[in-house]
C-alpha cells in the first residue's frame, strides 16, 4: 500500500513538473489551472503515504533517512504549492515538483523495513521537533528558489534582454518580497525546531545542548539566517539579499546533509 | 470562371482597407452609424444578397455577404457602396479586393482576430467587429450563415488571444518602458513616478504609466510654466526643477525627457536617494537625446536605467517574438476556417440529402399503391415482395448520389477545388433530380 501510494505520488510529482513546466513556456491558459492541481494531488497522495507507513510502525514515521527525506519532500512540495496559490508565482511550482520528483526517488533509494522505535526517540517532542525544523527548511527551499529566479530576472533586465518568457516570471519586487516573507517565516520556524530539541534533549539527555557537529553547525546556519534577516530589515535588498538567501541555504544544505557522515548522538539515523 | 467555383450559395468580403487605400478615400467610403442604419436594408434581398453585414471603421470598409450568385452580389456590392457614400466606383474600384467562400472566412476570422490590423493585435478591432455584427443582427440583415460566421469570428479572435502572446507584445518605445516597470514592480498603483522635461516622449510613456494605474505622478523641468501645462493633462503635481534630487527618493519609476546637454541624474544623487529609500528599486527611462541620464548608473544595484535604444531594442525584440506568434495565429484561424467550411457545406448538403430521399420515398410509394391498387388478389406475400422490390430499387438508384454528397461533405474543405472543376454541386443534383420543382 505504502509503496504503490508512493509510486503514484512520484509519477504525480512528474506530471505536474512537466505541466508547470509547459505552462511556463506556452500561453494557453488551460495549462496553468491544470498544474497546481497535478501538484496539490502529488501531496495528498504523498502525505496518505507517510500516513500508512505511521501506522504501520506505530509512530511518526520521520527518523530513517527515508522517511525524513519523503516527509520532507512532502512539506517543500506542500509549502510551494501554498505559495503559488497565494501569490502570483508559478514558476515556484515548476521549481518544487521537480524537487518533490527527486526526494520522491531517494525514498526508494533508502527504503528500508519498519524497526523498534529507539526508546530515546519515543516522546512526543518528536514530531514537534522534527515537523518544526522540516517546515523552516522547506521554506527556506522557497526563499532560495525565488532568490534564483530573482537573480535571473534582474541580469537579463540588466543586460536589457526583456524576451516574453521573463515576462511570464514574477516581478522583482514579487520576488523580493517572497524572498522576506519566507525567510522571515523560515527563521521563525529554525528557532522554534531549535527550541524544542534542546527542551527535548533536557528531557532525554539531562542537558539542553551538547557539543557535537550537527547541533553545532545547526546553531551557525541559525545564526547566518538572524543576520541575514537582519540586515534584510535594515535595507539590504535584491541582489545583495537574494546572493546571500542562496550561500545561507547552501549552508544549511551541507549542516543537513554532511554531517550525517559525522558520528553523534543526535537523530537515529538522520533528521 | 468564379461562377463555377460556388456551392449552392457562397460567402464573400468585398472591401478595401488600410494596406493599399489612401485615407481620403477610406474616410469618404466610411459608414457612420446613422448611415449604416439607412445603408444596409438597401444591401440585402431575397435573390443577390441573402445576408450581409458591414464592417467600417478608419482602417477599413468591408461587406460581408452571403449569396446564391458570386458574380452579380460582386457587382451589386460595389454599386452599392459608389451610390451610397456618391463615390464613383472608378475611383475606388482598383483598391477594392474580393475574398470567396474559404478566404472570405479565413479574411473575417483573421480581421476579428487583429492580425490584419495596422498595429497587429491591437485589441480594438474585436469590438468593432462585433458592433458591426449586433448593428447588422439588429436591422435584420443576418442569416444562419453569418450569425454563425461572425459568432466564430469573435471565438477564434478569443482563442488568438489566449493562446498567443500576439497581443501582449509591446509595439511602442513608451509601452515597452511600461511592461519593463511591470517586470520590476508587482503593480504600480502604490508607485511614484516623475517625468523630468516636457518632451513628446516623456509625455506619451507618463500616459501610458497613467493608463496603466500609477498611482502619483510628478513632473519638473527648467521652465516651471511648461511643467505646469504637462501636469494638469496628466493630472500630476509639479516639483521646481531645483528640488528635483529632494523628490527623488519618492520616485520609483524617473523618466528623462529633457532637452539637455548635460546629464540630469548621476549616480551620486541617485545613490542618496537610494539609500534613503532603503534600496527599493527604481527604473530609470532615459527618452532624452542626447541622454539625461548617466549610463553608469545601470551599474548600481537596484537600480535600472534603459535608454532610448535600449527600449528600441526591446520593441524589435517584440516585433521578431510577434512574427512567431503570428504563425502560430494563422495556424488557428485555418483551423477554424476548416471547422466552419465543415458546417456550412454541411448545412447545405443534408436538406439536400433528406430531400432526394423523401422524393424517393414519396414516388415509390406512389406508384406501389397504383399498382397493387389493379392486383387486388395478390397474397400479402407477395404483396410484402413488392414493396420489398421497390424499396431495393430506389436505394439502389439513389446510392451513388447520396454517396457523392456525403463524400462531397466529409471532404467538404480539401477537395473543393477538385469538386469545382466537377461543376457538380447540392445545387446541381437538385436540379438534376428536381428537386426545387413542385411536381404535378
Amino acid at each position: 500500500m505504502e509503496v504503490w501510494l508512493l509510486t503514484l505520488t512520484l509519477l504525480l510529482y512528474l506530471l505536474s513538473t512537466a505541466s508547470f513546466i509547459v505552462g511556463l513556456l506556452s500561453a494557453r491558459p488551460v495549462v496553468r489551472t491544470i498544474a497546481p492541481s497535478c501538484l496539490l494531488a502529488a501531496c495528498l497522495c504523498h502525505a496518505g503515504a507517510i500516513a500508512v507507513r505511521s501506522l504501520t510502525v506505530g509512530y511518526f514515521a520521520v527518523t530513517e533517512v527515508y522517511e525524513a527525506l519523503s516527509f520532507f519532500a512532502c512539506l517543500t512540495a506542500g509549502i510551494g504549492l501554498l505559495v503559488q496559490w497565494r501569490l502570483p508565482v508559478s514558476i515556484l511550482g515548476a521549481i518544487v515538483s521537480p524537487i518533490g520528483f527527486i526526494l520522491t526517488l531517494g525514498v526508494y533509494v533508502f527504503y528500508t523495513q519498519a524497526r523498534a522505535l529507539p526508546p530515546t526517540l519515543q516522546s512526543a517532542w518528536l514530531p514537534i521537533h522534527v515537523t518544526a525544523a522540516f517546515l523552516g527548511y522547506a521554506v527556506f527551499v522557497v526563499a532560495c528558489s525565488a532568490s534564483l529566479v530573482y537573480l535571473v530576472q534582474e541580469k537579463h533586465l540588466k543586460q536589457k534582454k526583456a524576451s516574453s518568457f521573463l515576462r511570464r516570471l514574477p516581478s522583482l519586487e514579487t520576488l523580493d518580497h517572497l524572498n522576506y516573507r519566507s525567510l522571515a517565516w523560515g527563521f521563525l520556524l529554525l528557532t522554534l525546531g531549535l527550541l524544542s530539541g534542546a527542551v527535548w534533549a533536557e528531557y532525554a539527555w539531562g542537558h539542553f545542548w551538547i557539543w557535537e557537529p550537527r547541533l553545532i553547525l545547526s546553531v551557525v546556519t541559525w545564526i547566518l539566517y538572524a543576520l541575514l534577516l537582519h540586515y534584510r530589515s535594515a535595507g539590504w535588498r535584491g541582489r545583495r539579499a537574494a546572493t546571500l538567501t542562496i550561500v545561507c541555504f547552501a549552508v544549511l544544505v551541507v549542516s543537513f546533509v554532511g554531517v550525517q557522515f559525522f558520528p553523534g548522538r543526535h537523530g537515529g539515523q538522520f533528521g | 470562371m468564379a461562377s463555377l467555383v460556388q456551392p449552392a450559395s457562397s460567402l464573400m468580403v468585398v472591401g478595401l482597407n488600410h494596406h493599399t487605400t489612401p485615407v481620403e478615400l477610406r474616410e469618404q467610403l466610411a459608414f457612420n452609424d446613422g448611415a449604416l442604419d439607412a445603408s444596409l436594408p438597401r444591401l440585402v434581398d431575397t435573390e443577390t444578397i441573402r445576408e450581409g453585414a458591414i464592417l467600417s471603421t478608419c482602417n477599413r470598409v468591408e461587406v460581408v455577404a452571403h449569396t446564391p450568385n458570386l458574380d452579380a452580389a460582386n457587382e451589386k456590392i460595389r454599386v452599392f457602396l459608389a451610390e451610397e457614400q456618391r463615390v464613383a466606383l472608378p475611383r475606388f474600384a482598383p483598391y477594392l479586393y474580393t475574398h470567396v467562400n474559404q478566404e472570405a472566412v479565413s479574411h473575417l476570422f483573421r480581421v476579428a482576430s487583429s492580425l490584419d490590423s495596422l498595429v497587429v493585435g491591437e485589441p480594438q478591432i474585436l469590438g468593432q467587429v462585433k458592433d458591426a455584427y449586433n448593428a447588422s443582427s439588429a436591422l435584420g440583415t443576418l442569416g444562419t450563415v453569418l450569425h454563425r460566421c461572425f459568432h466564430k469570428s469573435f471565438s477564434v479572435a478569443k482563442r488568438v488571444r489566449t493562446e498567443t502572446s500576439i497581443a501582449a507584445k509591446a509595439v511602442s518605445v513608451s509601452s515597452a518602458a511600461v511592461d519593463l516597470a511591470c517586470t520590476i514592480f508587482d503593480h504600480l498603483e502604490d508607485k511614484t513616478a516623475m517625468v523630468i522635461g516636457v518632451g513628446e516622449m516623456g509625455e506619451q510613456a507618463v500616459r501610458h504609466l497613467r493608463g496603466r494605474g500609477v498611482g502619483t505622478i510628478m513632473v519638473t523641468n527648467r521652465t516651471f510654466r511648461r511643467a505646469v501645462e504637462l501636469a494638469r493633462t496628466c493630472n500630476g503635481t509639479v516639483v521646481p526643477f531645483d528640488q528635483l534630487d529632494k523628490h527623488l527618493h519618492l520616485t520609483d519609476v524617473v523618466i528623462g525627457s529633457a532637452g539637455s546637454p548635460h546629464y540630469v541624474l548621476h549616480s551620486g544623487m541617485v545613490e542618496e536617494a537610494l539609500e534613503e529609500r532603503k534600496r527599493s528599486p527604481m527604473f530609470l527611462i532615459d527618452l532624452g537625446v542626447p541622454r539625461n541620464f548617466d549610463p553608469r548608473l545601470n551599474n548600481l544595484d537596484n537600480v535600472f536605467l534603459y535608454d532610448i535604444d535600449d527600449l528600441e531594442q526591446v520593441v524589435e525584440d517584440h516585433k521578431g517574438e510577434r512574427q512567431v506568434e503570428a504563425v502560430k495565429a494563422e495556424a488557428i484561424v485555418a483551423e477554424e476556417v476548416n471547422k466552419f467550411w465543415r458546417w456550412f457545406v454541411n448545412q447545405e448538403v443534408t436538406p439536400t440529402i433528406v430531400a432526394l430521399r423523401e422524393q424517393a420515398e414519396l414516388i415509390r410509394s406512389r406508384e406501389v399503391e397504383k399498382t397493387l391498387a389493379g392486383l387486388a388478389e395478390l397474397s400479402p406475400q407477395a404483396k410484402e415482395a413488392v414493396e420489398a422490390l421497390t424499396r431495393s430499387l430506389t436505394n439502389k438508384l439513389l446510392h451513388p448520389p447520396l454517396a457523392y454528397l456525403k463524400q462531397r461533405h466529409h471532404n467538404g474543405v480539401k477537395r473543393e477545388a477538385e469538386y469545382a472543376q466537377e461543376t457538380a454541386s447540392p445545387h446541381v443534383i437538385r436540379q438534376i433530380f428536381g428537386l426545387d420543382t413542385h411536381e404535378e
